[in-house]
């Protein structure tokens, strides 16, 4: 019986793993800009969910909840860290192989942290404004103000390097 | 710009083999952790309980003196189905199998980073005359659960202010928990002793071990001015921690 306990714990360490590393990573890794605290903040999350254990409805559900834990610790670790550390651009290639997206990707991690996690949500994982709503507890019309904030600084910062051939 | 380009920006990137493979063994390590943590939880049992509240507790001071202090000290635990036990600290060790909740990755704001397990147990002190006591633990904390709004949240001045370390918000609440540091004493008045809901933080040695006996110093002030003080020592054994007068 315990060996089944013990046996079905690791099938659901690697089943999450698997399934919601990598999102929880890169969301992590663009909110904090540091590898070390994204990997504390994804072991933190998952432990969260092994220790809780919460019931979901479906597995969208689960990635919500699992977006809004990461994010809820992204933002307190963000707080909390005095001196923010960033990565440096040539770092990318670390964990992102494809050149060209190194550039898009230094702008996105330098906006502040609000509209970047909108962006990051809507864009990347495809959620609707209203349900990022949800998974950040905030009103729509907040989102929707951080979407355009954050499209109107990308867009600037696009401009900026453009004319300065930054 | 095409902000499209985003999603493909984003999911460029990728966990290393090494990271994913220490996450899992990580999670793998905590989660077994866990379940010795989580079997604390359960305060079952409390021997050396003296059911009956005691005016003029016994004890040996630090001389080896015998000496009578005019005041009892009970310790408070919940267990798993909510109630709450009691036991009053004499000489003869109280055993409290720990309850302890999920509290794993604590940001300190401190700084210092201790490894802490929370504990439900607080105190409560029976006497008679009694204007204020004062808490002091020699190692760890007194920690209290708050809960707090959205908007206090937003208020980052206030939260460090109110030394909330930890905060966390499930899904869809607006009610966001959080635990507040409230320092190594505390003094309260004898009449708000409930009103006072401060549990112990005790530190570890990273694998849940309590290295060295805590000491938690009581010194009860008298309406007449005097003070009396008795000390508890906090040990372990096991997944229970005992809790005796000195």
């Amino acid at each position: 019986m315990l060996q089944q306990v013990v046996w079905s714990a690791e099938l659901d360490v690697e089943r999450i793993v698997d399934t919601y590393g990598n999102m929880l990573f890169r969301i992590c890794l663009v909110i904090l800009c540091n590898e070390k605290d994204a990997e504390d903040v994804v072991q933190d999350t998952f432990i969260t969910y092994l220790t809780k254990s919460p019931t979901f409805n479906d597995s969208e559900h689960e990635k919500a909840w699992l977006i809004t834990i990461a994010t809820n610790r992204c933002k307190n670790m963000r707080r909390y860290n005095i001196i923010r550390k960033h990565i440096d651009i040539n770092d990318l290639q670390l964990y992102s192989k494809n050149d060209k997206n190194h550039g898009l990707l230094d702008h996105l991690m330098r906006l502040p942290t609000k509209p970047k996690v909108v962006l990051l949500l809507h864009y990347v994982e495809g959620y609707k404004v209203d349900e990022i709503a949800k998974i950040l507890t905030i009103t729509t019309s907040a989102v929707k103000k951080r979407l355009q904030r954050g499209r109107e600084l990308l867009r600037e910062r696009y401009r900026k390097e453009n004319e300065y051939g930054l | 710009m095409d902000f499209e380009k985003i999603k493909d920006a984003v999911t460029s990137i990728e966990m290393s083999k090494a990271m994913e493979d220490r996450v899992k063994e990580n999670i793998g390590k905590k989660k077994s952790v866990q379940v010795n943590y989580k079997r604390w939880i359960s305060v079952a049992c409390a021997f050396g309980i003296l059911l009956s509240i005691t005016i003029g507790m016994p004890y040996i001071n630090n001389n080896g003196e015998f000496q009578v202090a005019n005041f009892a000290i009970t310790a408070y635990a919940l267990s798993d189905d909510g109630k709450q036990i009691d036991t009053t600290i004499t000489s003869e060790k109280a055993t409290i199998e720990l309850s302890t909740e999920d509290r794993l990755g604590v940001v300190s704001m401190s700084g210092d980073g201790a490894n802490l397990i929370f504990t439900d147990v607080r105190f409560n002190i029976i006497g008679e005359q009694i204007d204020l006591i004062t808490y002091t633990i020699s190692e760890g904390k007194f920690i209290e659960d708050v809960t707090f709004s959205l908007k206090e949240y937003k208020d980052s001045e206030w939260v460090r202010s109110e030394k909330i370390n930890f905060i966390s918000n499930e899904p869809g609440s607006a009610v966001y928990k959080g635990i507040k540091e409230i320092g190594n004493s505390y003094t309260v008045n004898y009449n708000e002793q409930d009103q006072h809901k401060y549990t112990l933080a005790i530190p570890h040695d990273g694998n849940y071990v309590i290295v060295e006996d805590i000491i938690i110093n009581v010194n009860v002030k008298y309406i007449d001015g005097h003070s009396e003080q008795q000390n508890i020592v906090v040990t372990q054994e096991s997944n229970s921690i005992s809790l005796k007068l000195n």
